[in-house]
């Protein structure tokens, strides 16, 4: 059991790993910082900010970018490769095969949030060797990845069922509204009408409400002190939500045939 | 008398398109049994059924009606999918993979230990020919190497029940010929095997029994020994034509469409 999922996670990770496209990303992350770097020396006594922030800005879009884009393929390209049969006649389970292929794509944007991370941290230590700057810039790092994972559960579940171009439709769109659903659970209660009313509570419980990381980072890269509650707690929210979308994934793929 | 390793019963399947919910009957009441040992061939022109049937036997799809099971097990269950090999028609496989590497792969599926996979994926590249070719990548392999990399995978967990797919389909006369010695050995150490092909020489060398799907339907069979040249056929491809055509000329008894 173990040794299955292992080996399509790493299998997964893989596929994802050779595929020079995503060099490609990286190679566009690191050129679009340094950019931000000719911008912040012209900026006097604003440059670390600026940086620090465009830099987690750049990481957690292209990050996102590779999770939205090969996680909505990763399910979709084995139907279509008709890779699947030799899967599926191995005596695994299909919740093995999903939270695998999970794994794999969670490892390779792991790999890649850590390469973009310590390219950044590097280029900031050119400039402050304060650690508070280093700690604070780490911590963030995490929380980027951690709303990664929730991207790459989305598209997993997505490409159990769509296709790629439906569910990139659909991760982005999730995605996005994730991000707004605190504002609009406040529209839903000053609207009139009960129909919206109950229609944004049921997005906002539908979805992890991603400001709330958005919110944390902010208070971080502030140098707020954080509690230790406040991190556990959203980490197990944002892991709930993984736990829910791999299982459906997992249903789905039980129930479906394979032609 | 002893239960078949393959049992199929009144076995019906229907596609139904998704849009339209059209029902298509693509196998229609089909039952037959399959011996310890036994080297049975499923012959029957394009369309017939033959790659349904075999999906239906490992689970791939869900029967309509009837079931099929195999070592007495209910087909895709994880104890029959243990014990079998398959080899899909135009087998796909992981592009960015070498050769050696998906065998590991499919050998870790399996649960094997290291050493047992890199023992088995030794003999198995050397079986098939392609020791040389080990480390290249899939991609770069021709069609005729696909296909003994995929009767490599098919054996990787010493299976006693195989389901081949065209095995010899698309091979040169000298991969067939090759293709054809492998399952002769393999037909020697006692493996059932259940095979689909359109190439009825070897066919003939090969199997013990035979069926001829017809419409979803199996309108002949029997022992080859007792077909020809025993029989009152000169060859196989004479009793596939006899029989096919006294079929479609009992189904359409009088009126000759000309559409
Ligand atoms: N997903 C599907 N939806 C609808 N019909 C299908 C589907 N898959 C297969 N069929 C139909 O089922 C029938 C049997 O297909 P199958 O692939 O089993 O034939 P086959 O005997 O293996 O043919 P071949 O010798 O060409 O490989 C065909 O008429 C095909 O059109
Ligand atoms: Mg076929």
């Amino acid at each position: 059991m173990h040794s299955t999922l292992t080996a399509i996670a790493l299998n997964t990770f893989r596929e994802t790993i050779r595929d020079r496209i995503l060099y490609a990303f990286v190679l566009f992350a690191f050129l679009v910082t340094l950019l931000g770097l000719v911008l912040g020396s012209i900026s006097v006594g604003q440059d670390i900010r600026i940086l620090e922030d465009l830099g987690l800005f750049i990481i957690s879009t292209i990050g996102g970018i590779i999770a939205v884009f090969v996680g909505t393929s990763l399910v979709y390209k084995e139907i279509d490769k008709r890779t699947i049969y030799l899967i599926f006649t191995k005596p695994i389970s299909r919740w093995q095969f999903v939270v695998g292929k999970f794994l794999g794509l969670a490892l390779c944007i792991l790999s890649i949030t850590f390469l973009m991370g310590v390219f950044l941290l590097g280029i900031i230590a050119l400039f402050t060797t304060s650690t508070h700057h280093f700690a604070a810039m780490i911590a963030s790092i995490g929380f980027i990845y951690l709303e990664l994972l929730f991207v790459i559960a989305l598209a997993t579940f997505f490409s159990t069922f769509a296709t790629p171009l439906m569910s990139v439709l659909f991760t982005i769109g999730l995605w996005l509204i994730a991000h707004v659903g605190d504002s609009l659970l406040l529209f839903g209660k000053i609207s009139t009408n009960k129909a919206i009313t109950i229609f944004c509570q049921i997005i906002y419980y539908a979805l992890p409400d991603l400001a709330q990381l958005t919110r944390l980072r902010g208070h971080i890269m502030a140098h707020q002190l954080i509690s230790t509650e406040s991190i556990l707690y959203l980490s197990i929210y944002i892991v709930g939500y993984l736990v829910i979308l791999l299982t459906l994934a997992t249903f789905i793929t039980e129930q479906r045939e394979f032609q | 008398m002893t239960n078949g390793v393959i049992e199929i019963s009144a076995l019906v399947k229907d596609h139904v398109s998704p849009f339209l919910q059209k029902r298509v009957r693509v196998l229609d009441g089909l039952t037959l049994t399959v011996q310890q040992g036994q080297t049975f061939g499923l012959l029957g022109p394009n369309g017939a059924g033959k790659t349904t049937t075999i999906k239906l036997s490992l689970g791939l799809l869900k029967p309509t009606a009837g079931e099929v099971k195999v070592l007495d097990c209910p087909a895709g269950s994880k104890t029959a999918l243990s014990r079998i090999g398959f080899l899909p028609e135009n087998p796909y496989f992981y592009s960015y993979l070498t050769g050696w590497e998906f065998l590991d792969f499919f050998g870790q599926l399996f649960n094997l230990s290291t050493n047992q996979r890199k023992e088995r994926a030794k003999e198995l590249l050397e079986m098939v020919s392609l020791t040389d070719a080990a480390h290249k990548p899939i991609h770069k392999f021709s069609k005729g190497m696909l296909q003994r990399l995929g009767i490599a995978q098919c054996l990787i967990n010493e299976p006693d029940v195989l389901f081949l797919d065209e095995p010899n389909s698309g091979l040169d006369p000298i991969g067939r010929k090759d293709i054809r010695n492998i399952l002769l050995k393999l037909k020697q150490a006692g493996k059932t095997i259940f095979l689909n092909s359109h190439l009825l020489p070897d066919v003939n060398e090969l199997c013990d029994q035979i069926g001829v799907l017809h419409k979803g339907k199996l309108i002949a069979g029997g022992k080859v020994a007792s077909i020809c040249p025993s029989g009152n056929y000169k060859d196989l491809e004479q009793f596939f034509f006899d029989v096919i055509s006294s079929c479609d000329k009992q189904s359409q008894p009088k009126i000759s469409s000309s559409s």
